[in-house]
C-alpha cells in the first residue's frame, strides 16, 4: 500500500474545511504565496489557522485542530503506521476532523471533503485508536462502503496504517468472502451493507461490542433506496452507544437531512459546492471532428505528457472492449472492467490495475466513486457523463467523482473529456458552468501545438494548486 | 672389563667366545705356546678378524643409515621450515593487503564524507540560474573553504568520521565482502576509479578538516592512508567541477533544445519527425510495467528511434557531445562512435529520454514506488547500450544533469527548507513564482529517491555492457546525506534517503555485504537518533528500521 504514502499530508491548497470563504482564501495565499515573494531567512508558515465554525465551537472541544499527528495522542503503533507511509502532517480535513472524532465521549460526525484529501485515513486512524487490541477476535469497528472494491480498498488502508498493531485482524464482509457457518473473528470489519446485514442476522457477526460505525461515500449509501435501507437496518442492530461517522465528497441537501437523522447530534465539516472541483487537476476537453476519430486521438494523448496510470470512462461495455483491443495493439497494458464481471473476477481485475501490472483501466461507471489508485495521472471521459432516460441531461456529480480519480493528494492530474457533437458539447458546457470550471479546449490538428498547450495547462494548474483557492 | 676399551673388549670377546676358543688354553699360554704360528691359531685369528670386520661393517652401515636418515629428517624439516616461512610470508601479505583495503575503505568513506561539506556554500552560487559561466564552479571551492571555518570544526569531523569508518572497520568481513563485488559487477571497478576521482576535489578543498580528526580517531595505520590518498590527488583537476558541471550541462541542453527547435522551423520534415519521436519515447516510457518481459516492445521502440537519430535520420546539424558529458573524452579503440560530433537530434532525444525518465519518477513513483524498477531497468539498458555510447562511454551525464537539478541532495547538496536559498538548494520547485506545496515537494522527492536507487543499484554482472551508474554512486549519495551534521538535516534529505533505501535494502546488502548493514545502521538508527527534532522525515527513517527488523529480520540495533 505504498501508494498511500503521503496521502494524508494535504497541500494547503486543498479543502480547507471551513465555511468561511475568506479563511480559505487567506490560507491559500499564506501557505504558498508569501514565501514566493519573500527573501532571505523567511520562516515558512504552512499551518494556517482556520477559525472554528459555530458547530465546532459549540461542541466546546478542547482539542481544537491538530497540526501534527503527535498532538493527537494516537497510540504509538498507529503513529508509526502513519510515519511508515511517510505521512508528514494532517491534511486540512484531518486537522479538523480528527480531534473531534477522537474526543471522549465519542461524538458523531458528518464530514464532507473533496476527493483525495485524506478522508479514508482520517476515519481509519479514528477506528484504530478506538479498537482494543487485546480482543483481536471481537468485532469493535464496522466500516461500510457501497461496493466490494471500495470495501476491500479500505480494508487495505486499515491494514497498512495498522501494520504495527500486532494483533490487528481486519475482515472483509463482502459477497462471497465469509463462509456460511463461520463467525467473523476480527476487530475491524469492512463490508458492503447487504452482506453485513445478512451476517448480523445469521449471528455470524457479533455486534454487541461495536464502538464505531463508519459509512464511506455516505451520500451515495444513504441516497439509494436499497443501500439506504440496508444501512438503516444495520444501524438498528448495533448498540445505541456506537459512534457514527459519515464521510463523502458530496452531500446533496436532501441527503444531509437524512444524514443528520442517521447520525444525531453530530459535528459537521462541510465544503461549499463551488470549492468542490478538484484543484491541481488540469481539466481540458478534446474537440473531436467526429466520433469515429475519437480512438486515434485517444492514443495520441499518451505522447503529450508523462502518464503514470490512467482511467478511461466509457458508456458501454462494447466500446470498453473495443478500445481495449486497440490500445493493447498500441503497446498499452490494459484492464477493462465493467458490469459483465462479477465478484472475485472484479477483484482480480482491479488488483491487476492497482498493482501496476496494467496501467490503463477502461471502465463504465462502476468505478467512478472512491477507488483510490494514487498513481492515476490522467482521467479520460471518452463519453460525457449523462443521466436520465435517453441520456437527456448531463451528470455533473459523476463528472466530479470521475475526475476525482486523478490528482489525488495534491498530485498533478489531468482530465480530458471528449466531445464530438452539439449535444456532448452543450452538456459539458453545463457541467463546467455548474462548477465554474474553465475548461481548456484542445484540437487534434497539430500535435506539436497541442502538446505545448497541454504542458502549459499542467504547469499553470499546478501553480494554481499552490495558491488559488478555487479551480478556475 | 667390559667397559675398559673397545679393543680390549673386542679381544676378550672373541677370546672368550666358547665356540672358537679351545677350553683348555689361557691367553698366556696361547701367546707363549709354540704353536702360536700354527694353522689353528691363524684360522682362529682370521675368524676373529672376520667377525670384527663384519661387526665394523655392520656398524658402519648402520651409522651410514643413521646419517642418511638424519639427512632426510633434516631435509624434511628444512622443507617444512621453508613452507612455514612461505605461508608466513603469504599470510603477512594478506594481512597487509586487508589492512590496505581497510585503509582504502576508510579513505573512501572519508572522501565520501568530505563531500557534504561542499553544499553549504557553492549551491548558493550555483543554484540561481543566473550564473551561466563555469567561473562559478571555480568560485565555489573558495567559498567552501570559508564555510567549514564558520562552523564548529570539531563537531563536524567527529561526526563524519564515525559512521562509515565504524562500519567497514568493525569487521574485516565487510572489506572482503565488498571486494568481490567489484569484480562481479561490471563497471563496478570502473566505478571505483571514478569514485576515487570524484571525491578527490573535495579532498583538496576540505582535506585539512576531516583528515586530521580521522587520523586521531581511527588511524591505526596512517601510512597506507597517505599512500592511498596520494594517487587520488592527481585525478582531481578534471573532477573538480563535477557537480556544477552538471548544472552547466543542464544549461547546454537547454541551449541545444532552443537551437534544434529553431532549426526545425525551417525544416518541416525534421519538425514533424522530431515531435513524433519525442512523443513516442514519452509514450513508451509511460507504458512500462513491472511484469517480466512485458517491456520488450517499449524498449525496442525507444531503441529504434535513437538508432535512427544517431544515424542521422532525419538529418540534423552535427554537434560536439563533449558539452554534455562531465569528462574529456578521446577516441577509443573499438567504440562505435568516435567521431567528434554526433547528430544534434540524437542528443536532443537522449535529453528528452532523460526528461521522460525524471518525469516518470516524479509523476508516478512517489505514488507507486514499485513502478520505478522497470524504468530503472530500461534506463540502464539504454544508457549502457554500445550503440549509444560516445567514445566508449555512456551519455548518462545528460540524465544526471537533470537529476542534479531536480534532486540535488543525492549529489550532496543541502540547505534549510525555511529559507529561499535553502529551498533552491534542495531542489524545491517553484511554479508560477510560488514554491510548490510541501506535499508536492515531498512527493517528488520520494519518486526521485526511489528512481535514483532503481538506476544506481543495477546488477551488470551478467551483462557485457558497462554499468553507466554503478552502485558506488549509490553509496556515495547515501554517504553525502548521512554525513550531514544533525543540525543541518532536513526532511527533504530524510525523505530522499528513505525512499532510496526502502525496498532496496536487499539489493544494497547484496552489493556491499556487512558494510551495507553498517551503512543502514548509520542511516536508519544513528543519524535519525542524532536529529535535534523528531520531524516526520526523521521518524520515517526510524520506522523503516523497525520495518527492516520486522520484514527482513535485519536488526540494526535500535
Amino acid at each position: 500500500m505504498a501508494d498511500l504514502a503521503s496521502r494524508i499530508t494535504e497541500p494547503e491548497a486543498s479543502a480547507a474545511p471551513s465555511q468561511d470563504m475568506g479563511d480559505v482564501e487567506a490560507s491559500q495565499t499564506d501557505g504558498a504565496g508569501t514565501i514566493g515573494g519573500g527573501s532571505g531567512l523567511q520562516e515558512v508558515n504552512y499551518d494556517v489557522e482556520v477559525s472554528l465554525n459555530e458547530l465546532q465551537r459549540d461542541s466546546s472541544n478542547p482539542l481544537g485542530s491538530a497540526h501534527t499527528f503527535e498532538e493527537l495522542g494516537l497510540p504509538s503503533e498507529v503513529l508509526q503506521g502513519l510515519m511508515a507511509m511517510q505521512f508528514q502532517k494532517p491534511s486540512k480535513v484531518q486537522e479538523k476532523a480528527l480531534p473531534l472524532m477522537l474526543a471522549n465521549p465519542p461524538q458523531n460526525m458528518i464530514a464532507q471533503s473533496q476527493s483525495g484529501t485524506g478522508k479514508t485515513a482520517a476515519f481509519v486512524t479514528t477506528v484504530l485508536s478506538r479498537v482494543d487490541f487485546s480482543q483481536p477476535a471481537q468485532p469493535q469497528a464496522l466500516i461500510l462502503a457501497p461496493s466490494r472494491e471500495l470495501a476491500r480498498q479500505i480494508q487495505g488502508v486499515v491494514q497498512t496504517i495498522g501494520q504495527f498493531c500486532s494483533s490487528l485482524v481486519v475482515a472483509a464482509a463482502v459477497p462471497g468472502a465469509v463462509a456460511r457457518d463461520t463467525r467473523i473473528e476480527a476487530s475491524v470489519v469492512c463490508g458492503t451493507p447487504g452482506t453485513v446485514m445478512d451476517l448480523i442476522r445469521r449471528r455470524q457477526f457479533d455486534v454487541s461490542q461495536l464502538k464505531v460505525l463508519v459509512i464511506d461515500e455516505a451520500d451515495n449509501m444513504l441516497d439509494q433506496q436499497g443501500l439506504g435501507d440496508q444501512c438503516a437496518r444495520v444501524k438498528q442492530m448495533l448498540p445505541p452507544t456506537v459512534q457514527i461517522l459519515l464521510f463523502s465528497a458530496t452531500f446533496p441537501d436532501g441527503v444531509v437531512k437524512y444524514a443528520e437523522k442517521f447520525a444525531p447530534n453530530s459535528n459537521h465539516i462541510k465544503l461549499k459546492v463551488q470549492e468542490l472541483t478538484v484543484r491541481g487537476i488540469s481539466q481540458m476537453f478534446m474537440d473531436c471532428p467526429d466520433e469515429s476519430q475519437k480512438y486515434s486521438i485517444l492514443c495520441q494523448l499518451y505522447g503529450l505528457m508523462q502518464i503514470g496510470s490512467s482511467i478511461i470512462f466509457v458508456k458501454t461495455r462494447e466500446s470498453a472492449n473495443e478500445i481495449m483491443k486497440r490500445m493493447v495493439a498500441d503497446g498499452h497494458k490494459v484492464t477493462a472492467l465493467h458490469g459483465a464481471f462479477e465478484g472475485s473476477e472484479r477483484d482480480l481485475l482491479i488488483d491487476e490495475f492497482r498493482s501496476g501490472r496494467t496501467k490503463v483501466l477502461i471502465t463504465t461507471n462502476v468505478l467512478a466513486r472512491g477507488i483510490d489508485v494514487s498513481s492515476v495521472s490522467m482521467v479520460i471521459n471518452y463519453d460525457v457523463p449523462m443521466k436520465g432516460p435517453g441520456d437527456r441531461e448531463p451528470d455533473p456529480e459523476t463528472y466530479l467523482h470521475r475526475i476525482g480519480r486523478t490528482g489525488r493528494f495534491g498530485r498533478v492530474g489531468v482530465s480530458i473529456t471528449f466531445i464530438y457533437d452539439k449535444k456532448s458539447f452543450d452538456f459539458l458546457q453545463q457541467i463546467a458552468e455548474k462548477y465554474e470550471i474553465d475548461l481548456i479546449r484542445l484540437v487534434p490538428d497539430d500535435w506539436d501545438t497541442t502538446e505545448k498547450e497541454v504542458q502549459r495547462v499542467i504547469k499553470s494548474s499546478r501553480a494554481q494548486a499552490g495558491f488559488n483557492p478555487s479551480a478556475k | 672389563m667390559a667397559g675398559s676399551s673397545p679393543a680390549g673388549r673386542r679381544w676378550t670377546h672373541s677370546r672368550s667366545s666358547p665356540v672358537r676358543s679351545p677350553p683348555a688354553r689361557s691367553p698366556d699360554s696361547t701367546y707363549l705356546s709354540g704353536d702360536r704360528n700354527g694353522e689353528m691359531n691363524h684360522l682362529e685369528a682370521l675368524m676373529a678378524a672376520q667377525v670384527l670386520h663384519s661387526e665394523v661393517r655392520e656398524r658402519a652401515v648402520k651409522s651410514l643409515d643413521d646419517y642418511l636418515h638424519e639427512q632426510e629428517q633434516k631435509k624434511l624439516a628444512k622443507r617444512e621450515q621453508e613452507l612455514k616461512e612461505l605461508r608466513q610470508r603469504e599470510e603477512d601479505r594478506l594481512r597487509h593487503e586487508t589492512k590496505l583495503r581497510d585503509e582504502e575503505e576508510r579513505l573512501r568513506a572519508l572522501q565520501a564524507q568530505t563531500v557534504p561539506k561542499l553544499p553549504p556554500k557553492p549551491p548558493q552560487q550555483a543554484a540561481p540560474p543566473t550564473e551561466p559561466t563555469p567561473e562559478s564552479t571555480t568560485v565555489a571551492p573558495n567559498k567552501d573553504d570559508t564555510a567549514p571555518a564558520t562552523q564548529p570544526a570539531a563537531a563536524k569531523p567527529i561526526n563524519t568520521s564515525n559512521p562509515f569508518s565504524s562500519g567497514p572497520v568493525a569487521n574485516g568481513l565487510s572489506a572482503s565482502a565488498s571486494q568481490p563485488e567489484q569484480v562481479k559487477t561490471n563497471g563496478h571497478t570502473s566505478a571505483a576509479a571514478s569514485f576515487s576521482a570524484t571525491p578527490s576535489p573535495f579532498a583538496k578543498q576540505a582535506t585539512p578538516q576531516p583528515a586530521n580528526p580521522f587520523a586521531t580517531v581511527t588511524a591505526p595505520k596512517p601510512a597506507p592512508q597517505a599512500q592511498a590518498q596520494a594517487p587520488a590527488q592527481p585525478a582531481k583537476p578534471p573532477a573538480t567541477p563535477d557537480a556544477d558541471r552538471y548544472v552547466q550541462i543542464h544549461k547546454n541542453l537547454k541551449k541545444l533544445r532552443a537551437l534544434i527547435t529553431e532549426h526545425a522551423k525551417t525544416n518541416p520534415q525534421l519538425k514533424k519527425l522530431m515531435g513524433e519521436m519525442r512523443r513516442e519515447i514519452r509514450k513508451s516510457l509511460g507504458q512500462l510495467t513491472g511484469v517480466k518481459g512485458a517491456n520488450k516492445k517499449q524498449l525496442e521502440s525507444i531503441k529504434s528511434i535513437l538508432m535512427s537519430a544517431i544515424s542521422n535520420q532525419p538529418p540534423s546539424p552535427p554537434i560536439d557531445p563533449s558539452s554534455f558529458v562531465v569528462d574529456a573524452r578521446e577516441p577509443v579503440e573499438g567504440a562505435l562512435h568516435n567521431e567528434p560530433q554526433l547528430p544534434a537530434l540524437f542528443i536532443y532525444l537522449m535529453n528528452q529520454l532523460g526528461k521522460a525518465i525524471i518525469n516518470q519518477f516524479i509523476n508516478e513513483c512517489g505514488a507507486s514506488p514499485r513502478s520505478a524498477d522497470p524504468v530503472g531497468v530500461v534506463t540502464a539498458q539504454l544508457f549502457s547500450a554500445k550503440e549509444f555510447l560516445w567514445r566508449g562511454k555512456s551519455l548518462i551525464d545528460i540524465l544526471m544533469a537533470k537529476f542534479r537539478v531536480v534532486c540535488p541532495v543525492v549529489f550532496g547538496y543541502r540547505g534549510s527548507d525555511k529559507t529561499e536559498q535553502g529551498r533552491a538548494r534542495l531542489g524545491w520547485r517553484k511554479d508560477g513564482g510560488a514554491w510548490i506545496s510541501e506535499q508536492q515537494h515531498n512527493d517528488r522527492m520520494m519518486g526521485l529517491g526511489i528512481g535514483y536507487a532503481s538506476i544506481a543499484l543495477r546488477d551488470f554482472s551478467k551483462s557485457s555492457n558497462i554499468n553507466p551508474w554503478p552502485p558506488s554512486r549509490y553509496w556515495k549519495s547515501m554517504a553525502n546525506i548521512v554525513n550531514t551534521p544533525p543540525a543541518e538535516m532536513t526532511d527533504t534529505q530524510c525523505i530522499v534517503l528513505k525512499s532510496m533505501l526502502n525496498q532496496h535494502e536487499e539489493k544494497f546488502i547484496n552489493f556491499y555485504g556487512s558494510a551495507a548493514v553498517a551503512a543502514l545502521r548509520r542511516a536508519l538508527v544513528e543519524w535519525p537518533n542524532s536529529a535535534p527534532k523528531k520531524t516526520p522525515g526523521v521518524m520515517g527513517l526510524q520506522v523503516l528500521a523497525v520495518m527492516c527488523k520486522r520484514d527482513m529480520g535485519l536488526d540494526l540495533g535500535l
